[in-house]
């Protein structure tokens, strides 16, 4: 009895065993986190396969909010980040878990609402649209609440509106039982369709927008499209192997060139121009843009 | 040497005494029943028989050898001993699987194994049977299949725990016949617990009797039928006939006893005279006469029926002489009598037909 | 009802035309589900017999533990072995995380309570005296268990597809530990999660579909297995 019990554990140990190895004996693997607004757009489905064939390896992308993703970084369970929150990136960097902070393409947030815009806030600054809307209270608004790039934007437009964020999240607006100011904690896509649900505001990143705006027929609306707060910019970072230990700098310096070599920026720049009919990423190869 | 001997074989289950100093001896090739009444421990001691369980205190001996000196010895002993429960209990496989598979575990080669299963369902009169799933069986098939299956591994000991008590009386009686068979073919050593005093008496060559935990006799099967040493056993073989009473008077070897009602009963005894005791007659060795008579019986009373009860060929009379007297007679015998209700009657029987015991 | 319907319509045509992305999906699930399963019973099978059939201070106390498991919160389960598996964590050398082999480790950690406990039940439910009878007619501790086994086969196969129902059906774990990759580690539970909250309720429930055809055609052939 006690004999074939050690058989049945060592079949399974073996068993185990050769699952570890097959994991171990695909192609190479480079596990990027992006951010949940990065990939449903779908831009990484349409670069994933150039990258895969040019450089003969398997990539994983993960869709995170940016917080997890800075995270799965300093854990070392991904190997490059591609996200869009400056602040936090720099901090990343500057801690020594990230190589080098490379911007490779931008676009706006928008701050989208519904089309008879009840708050009045249409074509205000970003920080006074803000302003308005927690002064007055006549609109709602929903967060993404999540540490992602856009909830960090949406943060530093609080704080340059002049409002602690604390303050806001304490309000009583956002103690309103219906409507109000609402932290959803969910993916971008998702809060989109919530707003457009609740007929509330919300801030959002462009290319989200767009490739919702027409899959969904949502009836939200551009409501604030200009500042200079809004600019978003995506980034990619490898992770520093010196302070982390088993990421793969190769493959994640291969990713870096890809995506700053020049035919893949203009793919980038033409990236759902055809489709939605205007241009989802402005290509900046590197340089910090404005 | 006996095959099985115990010594003061005791077991205790939550604090409560369930066999008490058992002493037991079973020789080789003997047929040993053990009755008694339900929750006397039968089915612990057979348990304890089989070394399935450790007893409290006390000593079990097989073959010579005592059987709690490891693990692994009582295994090899527990080999050479069959056990048949009281619930048929077959594997959820075929019949001929079921008695198989003991051979199969054993060793024994495929061509061994058909002629000797295939001799025992000739045997219990299932060959036709031999791929049916043995659980479909009637409980009473059931049983055979679990007697086969325990014989054809040819043990030593054959363990039979009242085996055909949830049986009805043909399927019991099927399964008797069985067990006969075996004893005369296989001579194998058998111990047999059961509650029915009479299929103890026809199949064992020694009866013990078990009343709550201890064997209060052990015997020749006649000898504890016709001279119980206690109350107990008394009550348990079927004495109906149990007085209470004492010695009046001693003379050569014959007593006067005073019953209840006032009456004396004459009996063999070397007692002396005021000691106090109980008679016990059994129903049967009693006769009933309509008119007082002369006989060479020593006893003779006159009294009342006061309750009838007949089954099958037999007739119970209850009477009342002083005493209550339960009188049992073959039924044509009650109806060409005309042995009813109210009736006066004769009841004779004779000084020798009376067993007299000790009340302490 | 229109959307069920739209759901339904769309379920058809991915199976009948084969369409690849649902046909990965459903092969992934299947093979992490079933690898997932099948090493939980061999673990479970003798580990439950071992528990069962011994007597040892503490047996009451294990069995209960065991019990308390049956339904862990998959999350939890999987925060667990994310941490254990992280890079940083205790095996992060192997190199697991966010692949199919550690939804089949985490798969087998959170179904090994149920199949452990219900096959001690179904051992439990076995006249004792049939392993008695067994041993006594010379059976090895081996081949008594076995039989065991086998008077007991309803339970433990109900116990088996248990266990894998819960494997395929869950998502927190799937979605902690393997990431949804497209393509690697994307299953069922992982995908219709995705689709809904990027608002393709179509396909989500053209997966639920399949799915749940998939665990009725699994559970119609193990239930012929039981009744022979």
């Amino acid at each position: 009895m006690k004999r074939n019990i050690l058989v049945a554990i060592l079949a399974g140990l073996v068993v185990i065993g050769l699952l570890l190895s097959i994991a171990g004996c695909s192609p190479q693997r480079l596990r990027m986190a992006t951010t949940t607004s990065l990939y449903d757009t779908g831009l990484w489905g349409y670069l994933e396969p150039m990258f895969e064939e040019k450089y003969d390896v398997e990539v994983d992308i993960l869709s995170l909010g940016s917080g997890a993703a800075f995270e799965y970084g300093k854990r070392g369970d991904v190997d490059v980040l591609t996200i869009h929150d400056k602040a936090n990136e720099e901090n990343f960097v500057a801690e020594g878990y990230g190589v080098e902070r490379v911007p490779f393409a931008y676009n706006y947030f928008l701050i989208v609402g519904p089309k008879d815009d009840p708050a009045g806030i249409r074509d205000l600054t970003p920080e006074d649209a803000f302003k308005k809307l927690f002064e007055t209270k006549s609109g709602s608004f929903i967060s993404r609440g999540d540490n992602s790039g856009t909830h960090s934007k949406e943060k530093a437009i609080w704080q340059a509106a002049g409002f602690d964020y604390a303050t806001v999240q304490e309000s009583d607006w956002a103690k309103f039982k219906d409507g109000g100011y609402k932290e959803a904690g969910a993916g971008m896509g998702q809060i989109l369709m919530m707003a457009n649900n609740e007929r509330a505001y919300t801030l959002t990143d462009m290319g989200t927008y767009v490739s919702y705006k027409s899959k969904l027929e949502l009836e939200l609306e551009p409501i604030v499209k200009e500042g200079s707060i809004l600019l978003n910019v995506y980034s990619v970072i490898a992770v520093n192997p010196e302070k982390v230990k088993g990421v793969k700098i190769d493959l994640a310096n291969n990713l870096i060139s890809f995506l700053t070599s020049p035919e893949i920026q203009e793919l980038i720049g033409n990236y759902g121009v055809e489709e939605y009919g205007l241009q989802l990423f402005i290509p900046c190869a590197g340089a910090e843009p404005k | 040497m006996p095959l099985i001997e115990t010594v003061d074989l005791c077991q205790k289950y939550d604090r409560r005494d369930i066999l008490k100093n058992i002493n037991l001896r079973v020789e080789r090739g003997e047929v040993f029943a053990l009755i008694g009444p339900t929750g006397a421990g039968k089915t612990t001691l057979l348990r304890l028989l089989d070394l399935l369980e450790m007893p409290t205190s006390g000593k079990i001996y097989f073959d010579g050898r005592d059987a709690t000196e490891s693990k692994k010895v009582r295994f090899q002993m527990r080999r050479r001993m069959a056990f048949v429960t009281q619930k048929p209990m077959v594997f959820n496989l075929s019949i001929y699987d079921n008695i198989a598979y003991g051979l199969k575990w054993r060793g024994e080669k495929k061509g061994a194994i058909q002629t000797k299963v295939n001799g025992i369902l000739e045997m219990i009169d299932l060959s036709a049977y031999q791929n049916r799933n043995a659980r479909t069986l009637s409980g009473g098939e059931a049983q055979r299949v679990a007697i086969a299956r325990a014989i054809v591994t040819e043990p030593e000991v054959l363990l039979l725990d009242e085996p055909t008590a949830n049986l009805d009386p043909l399927s019991a009686a099927k399964v008797e016949e069985l067990i006969t068979g075996i004893i005369h073919q296989y001579r194998t050593t058998v111990v047999m617990a059961t509650h029915d005093m009479s299929q103890g008496q026809r199949l064992a060559k020694r009866i013990g009797v078990l009343i709550n935990g201890e064997i209060i006799q052990a015997g020749d099967p006649r000898e504890v039928f016709t001279s119980p040493q206690s109350r107990e056993v008394a009550e348990f073989v079927g004495v109906d006939n149990i007085l209470d009473g004492v010695i009046v008077s001693q003379e050569g070897g014959m007593v006067a006893v005073k019953i209840g009602g006032n009456k004396k009963v004459e009996a063999i005894s070397d007692y002396l005279a005021g000691e106090e005791v109980y008679l016990c007659i059994r129903p049967e060795e009693i006769t009933l006469t309509l008119s007082e008579t002369t006989s060479s019986a020593r006893n003779l009373f006159i009294g009342q029926i006061t309750r009838v009860v007949s089954a099958g060929p037999l007739s119970r009379i209850e009477l009342d002489c002083g005493f209550r007297l339960v009188v049992l007679v073959t039924r044509r015998s009650a109806e060409e009598l005309g042995l009813e209700k109210g009736k006066q009657v004769y009841a004779t029987f004779k000084a020798t037909g009376v067993h007299i015991l000790r009340s302490n | 009802m229109s959307e069920i319907w739209q759901g339904l319509v769309k379920a058809v045509e991915l199976i009948v035309t084969l369409d690849p992305e649902v046909m990965e999906i459903a092969g992934r699930s299947l093979v992490i589900s079933v690898t997932a399963t099948l090493l939980a019973t061999i673990i479970c099978l003798p580990l439950g017999s071992l528990i069962h059939f011994n007597r040892f201070i503490g047996k009451r106390t294990l069995i209960n533990l065991i019990q308390t498991f049956y339904s862990i919160p998959t999350v939890v389960v999987g925060l667990l072995v994310f941490i254990l598996f992280s890079r940083i964590g205790p095996f992060g050398v192997f190199n697991l995380m966010f692949t199919p082999t550690i939804m089949v480790i985490g798969q087998v950690i959170l179904i090994s309570p149920i199949l452990l406990g219900l096959v001690i039940t179904a051992f439990s439910g076995v006249d004792k005296a049939i392993p008695e009878t067994a041993h006594s007619l010379g059976a090895s501790d081996f081949q008594t268990v076995t039989l065991v086994l086998k008077e007991a086969r309803f339970a433990v196969i109900a116990a088996v597809l248990l266990a894998f129902g819960r494997a395929i059906s869950e998502v927190g774990l799937a979605l902690m530990v393997g990431g949804n990759i497209k393509g690697f580690t994307r299953v069922f539970t992982t995908a219709i999660s995705l689709e809904t909250s990027k608002g393709d309720i179509e396909l989500s429930i053209a997966l639920g579909i399949i799915l749940i055809l998939i665990a009725l055609i699994i559970n119609i052939a193990l239930n012929r297995l039981q009744q022979r």
